[in-house]
């Protein structure tokens, strides 16, 4: 328990640092982008929305830096993340909206991922040398190509031209959003090619990483007991993945923040309405409350997500569980 | 001090050729380019063909030469990134690990932080708030990338420093009583030779990323031809969906090739690291040739000649 | 000279002892092979890169006998041994010869097993159940993330489908407690362990199924002196209850000879000498079993100067077209540089050497440290 609470201050660490960036950022920039901003404000925001974004900035009143700083964090704290310039409305009440999608979208695609690429490599770790081994340079061409690419690409062969999948958006113009049955098939039909495609293309990285791990479990000791025991060849395959997909568990960390940004594009691509595609309409329209807010709620789940696996990983592997330090 | 042979199998040589290609391309594309890539002067949409090899953008402008433009900017920011972020995550993670006591402690607080914080919606961030001047300068861009990119090569190298720093070599240098910082940098670090190449690889491919994602999504001078600015005016012009196909698959397909080239020479790094990795023994063809199966198994050693002569008893046999 | 041993002297009297008492108990003869090696030879890799671990090796083991391996590292005495269970990882190949297994099951019936020809379900039902290994190091071949008991557990249950879970458990712990241990270490991981205690678990694993060989590869390398004796020891009493045949592999002579019967010296791939322990010990015949018995401080009794052995073993890659010692060796003369001498027998004590020296034809004369007569105190080692 000692661990998970190390990990938790790291992460609260880590959340203090995010939120502290997106408080100095804007005023390193030359020409302080904040004031920019809130003169761009057009007359669709009303004076007390105009306040709000002055106060999610820290520009309450006239004051000291550090007064700022409180100001920014109290704020925050209060859930107040300034109201977008672009839709008019307050940041958490947006975000609200997309962020079920997104985590819906990368969370089932990133597990399924996860779970069939460390199965295959664990398969092409164990029978090295056969004909599989041929999967290879694909797997790693596939681990090579951004996400979005391979979305789009995915989007205009499946969709547009084979018409196999439905394409743009998150379900059909006609299903009522609601829990009704048409709404959560629509849902499932449109998810399917933007997970299809965060898959493809975030599968070969889990594939050749535990691939490479459970070839060199395979050359450990306990590995050869374990066929010195005459166990079958199932069981002496699971002594050796069992250990071989702890690296995977913890770089999780690394990889967790590298799927997450590539699937956002992936949202952009197929017009998810999900975090990903309002990404781009605030950068677009330099709507800094919205980036900010997004780039906040961004960290926030990919760093629960990495206590999640630390918690995972601590279970799965008893050293650290007996090891205080680390 | 190891050298960094790498091993001569097919992956690695495929990967150098592919390097190879592209950095041959990124230094002569400019001038090999047959027109002026934001030239208009041509009709709009044109499919391949001899005069344009992937025709022509809405605007009028030659795929072609885009592209063999384009490589430049992404090869140099990939290049100035990786080397930036390999040089970082060498000084913190070598001082971290052979320094060790509160040092350590602060610079692997620090790397793990930056290793939390998921590294291209910082970039956006921060790159949302460049002026657009820089936004156009590979080498700022190139510098942001590398700030995000440092952290897990320090840690590798961290991991790696702490296992060599209690070695004959180290030691003796110490007693000779050479300086801190000699110690790290010319003793420990040219045994982390395969450890940086690897690292350096891992961050010029994440360079890659990260830039064309910033790209694509408008956050570099939409002036500068890169691989990602191609896809973002392909995907602002709905290409994908007009099946415009030659605008938008060859600067994907080049993005894709350069990383599978990065990795490939990876995976011989990895063998290198990694004996376990190499292919040991007996080759393909070895093994046909002897009839033994087409893959090592394990706890079934082979037995070379299928039926063995029969012999005579053995005469001297153990004390009878 | 060593023709002139009296017939007396062979190490028959010791058999009398704890072993023929253990091989009547499991109703065996004594006599019977429990292992054949004939003319077995190892390589790594083939053709130009071919290196030969293992030459031309011929062995027999009886039932419940100890037979130890020694010999400097890269000897191949471990290729030996992992290559004839067919544990030997790529790039080995066996290159020749023939190792039976001679299993009896259930009902006593003996049956023997060819391991070069077994295909892998035939060698899955031999493994552990009548053939089982330790390993030099425990910490290594015990799996990491896996509590200590499921060690037992896989293998009974893999092996002993009849038994419950209940059952297992029980067996596990009697297992434990036969090699001194308390049964909460079932529950424990290996780190948590120390040294001794994972040796001694991977010990009772290796006997959890009762099979009739248990392969040692240096067991007690990695221990402190002290756990070596103690573990050398238990093995001994270990063997007297349940009758095992054991082949020992180690680089310290001086351990064997507390343990085996038999001591086979392995030298680049070949024996270069066979003979009982104790007749080994006191009166070593080939140069090289001189230089090994130097190398190392005796467990117990006179102590010997340590002169260890110049020079270095030789490339297995390129091998010496004579006698593979013979560069290193105090007694070579020209023949040696040339000719191979195989493993012939040493008068009639049943104790063979491969050195030119003891060439009848050759005339030449046996240095005195290596014509020595063995004390008769080796005959009565059996009571140790």
């Amino acid at each position: 328990m000692r661990i998970v609470a190390r990990r938790l201050g790291l992460y609260l660490l880590t959340a203090w640092v995010a939120v502290t960036a997106n408080f100095i950022l804007p005023r390193l920039m030359p020409g302080n982008p904040v004031q920019t901003l809130i003169g761009k404000i057009t007359s669709q925001v009303t004076p007390a929305e105009i306040r709000a974004i002055r106060l999610s900035f820290g520009l309450g009143f006239k004051e000291g830096l550090v007064a700022q700083y409180f100001t920014y964090l109290g704020q925050l704290f209060h859930g107040n993340l300034g109201v977008s310039i672009t839709l008019g409305a307050p940041v958490s009440s947006i975000l609200r909206e997309s962020v079920p999608w997104t985590i819906g979208l990368i969370g089932i695609s990133t597990v399924v991922s996860f779970v069939v690429g460390t199965v295959a490599g664990a398969m092409l770790g164990w029978t090295r040398g056969s004909r599989f081994d041929s999967l290879i340079p694909t797997a790693t061409f596939f681990q090579a190509v951004p996400y979005f690419f391979l979305g789009t690409v995915m989007l205009l062969v499946f969709g547009s031209n084979l018409h196999w999948f439905p394409v743009l958006g998150a379900y059909s113009q006609g299903a009522t959003p609601g829990w009704n049955w048409s709404f959560v098939a629509s849902v499932i039909r449109y998810g399917e090619l933007p997970v299809i495609s965060i898959i493809l293309s975030s599968v070969a990285g889990w594939m050749l990483g535990m691939r490479n791990m459970m070839i060199t479990m395979v050359g450990e000791d306990f590995v050869l007991m374990a066929v010195a025991k005459g166990l079958p060849r199932r069981k002496v395959i699971m002594h050796a993945a069992r250990n071989a997909v702890l690296p995977s568990i913890a770089n999780l960390s690394l990889a967790i923040g590298l799927v997450v940004s590539g699937a956002l594009l992936v949202e952009l691509v197929f017009n998810y309405p999900g975090v990903g595609d309002l990404l781009l309409q605030a950068v677009l329209n330099e709507d800094y409350p919205l980036i900010q807010g997004i780039f906040l709620v961004i960290t926030l789940t990919v760093l629960a997500a990495n206590l999640i696996a630390d918690v995972v990983y601590l279970v799965l592997d008893p050293r650290t569980r007996s090891e205080a330090a680390v | 001090m190891r050298g960094l042979a790498l091993p001569r199998s097919p992956k690695v040589i495929l990967g150098l050729g592919i390097l190879g290609f592209f950095i041959v391309m990124t230094v002569i594309g400019p001038w090999l380019a047959p027109y002026d890539p934001s030239s208009t002067a041509f009709t709009a949409l044109l499919t391949p063909s001899s005069h344009h090899w992937l025709g022509t953008t809405s605007l009028g402008q030659d795929i072609f030469s885009q592209l063999l433009v384009g490589a430049r900017a992404t090869m140099v920011v990939a290049l100035v990134a990786g080397l930036v972020a390999t040089l970082l995550s060498m000084i913190i993670g070598i001082s971290a690990g052979y320094l060790g006591g509160v040092p350590d402690d602060g610079l692997t607080l620090l790397s793990n932080v930056f290793l939390a914080i998921p590294g291209v919606p910082l970039l956006i961030v921060i790159d949302s708030y460049l002026p657009v001047n820089s936004r156009s300068n590979e080498f700022v861009i190139g510098l942001i990338i590398s700030l995000t990119g440092w952290a897990w090569g320090a840690r590798v190298l961290r991991a790696q420093t702490m296992s060599l720093r209690n070695r004959d070599f180290v030691e003796a240098a110490r007693i000779i009583g050479e300086s801190r910082r000699r110690i790290m940098f010319s003793e420990i670090a040219p045994n982390l030779l395969p450890v940086l190449a690897s690292s350096l690889l891992f961050t010029v491919l994440y360079s890659i990323g990260a830039y064309v994602t910033l790209a694509y999504i408008g956050l570099t001078s939409t002036a500068t031809w890169n691989w990602g600015t191609m896809l973002y005016w392909a995907q602002a012009n709905n290409a994908p969906l007009s099946n415009e196909w030659y605008w938008f698959v060859p600067p994907g397909i080049c993005i894709a090739l350069v990383g599978t080239g990065l990795a490939l020479v990876n995976f011989g790094i990895d063998e290198f690291i990694n004996p376990r990795l190499r292919a040991a023994g007996l080759t393909a063809r070895q093994r046909r040739q002897l009839h033994l199966p087409r893959r090592a198994r394990l706890g079934l050693t082979p037995v070379l000649s299928a039926t063995p002569a029969p012999r005579p008893r053995p005469t001297n046999a153990v004390a009878k | 000279m060593s023709a002139t041993i009296p017939r007396e002297h062979e190490p028959t009297a010791l058999d009398d002892g704890v072993t023929a008492s253990t091989g009547a108990a499991r109703g065996v003869a004594r006599r019977e092979p429990v292992l054949e090696i004939d003319h077995f030879s190892v390589d790594y890799g083939v053709g130009e890169n071919m290196v030969r671990a293992v030459s031309d090796v011929t062995l027999r083991l009886e039932r419940s006998r100890v037979l130890g391996i020694a010999g400097e590292s890269g000897s191949g005495k471990s290729t030996l041994v992992y290559a004839m269970t067919r544990l030997l990882r790529s790039p080995g190949l066996i290159s020749g010869g023939e190792v039976t297994l001679h299993v009896t099951d259930e009902a006593g019936t003996v049956t023997p097993v060819n391991l070069v020809s077994a295909t892998e379900s035939e060698l899955r039902k031999v493994r552990w159940s009548h053939v089982s290994i330790v390993l030099q190091s425990a910490l290594s071949a015990l799996n990491p993330v896996l509590r200590i008991g499921r060690e037992f557990d896989e293998v009974l249950k893999t092996h002993r489908r009849h038994l419950t879970k209940a059952q297992r458990r029980a067996r596990a712990v009697e297992l434990l407690r036969m090699v001194g241990l308390n049964e909460d270490r079932l529950d424990r991981y290996p780190h948590e362990l120390s040294g001794g205690q994972r040796q001694r678990v991977m010990i009772a694993v290796a006997l959890a199924l009762d099979p009739e060989l248990v392969i040692m590869d240096e067991p007690t390398t990695a221990l402190d002196v002290v756990t070596q004796r103690e573990i050398i020891s238990e093995l001994g009493a270990l063997r007297a209850q349940f009758g095992f045949a054991m082949i020992f592999i180690t680089h310290d002579l001086s351990l064997l000879v507390e343990l085996a019967d038999e001591i086979a010296v392995m030298y680049a791939g070949s024996i270069v000498e066979r003979a009982g322990a104790r007749e080994l010990y006191e009166a070593p015949r080939h140069p090289y079993t001189l230089g090994l018995l130097h190398s190392f401080p005796p467990l117990h009794g006179e102590r010997r100067e340590l002169t260890g052995i110049p020079g270095t073993p030789p490339d297995l890659a390129d091998p010496p077209t004579g006698c593979s010692f013979a560069p290193r060796c105090a007694f070579a003369m020209d023949r040696c540089a040339n000719d191979k001498p195989s493993l012939v027998e040493v008068g009639d004590t049943g104790r063979s050497v491969a050195c030119w020296l003891f060439d009848d034809a050759s005339g030449s004369r046996v240095p005195v440290a290596l014509s020595r007569v063995p004390s008769r105190a080796a005959t009565t080692k059996g009571e140790t």
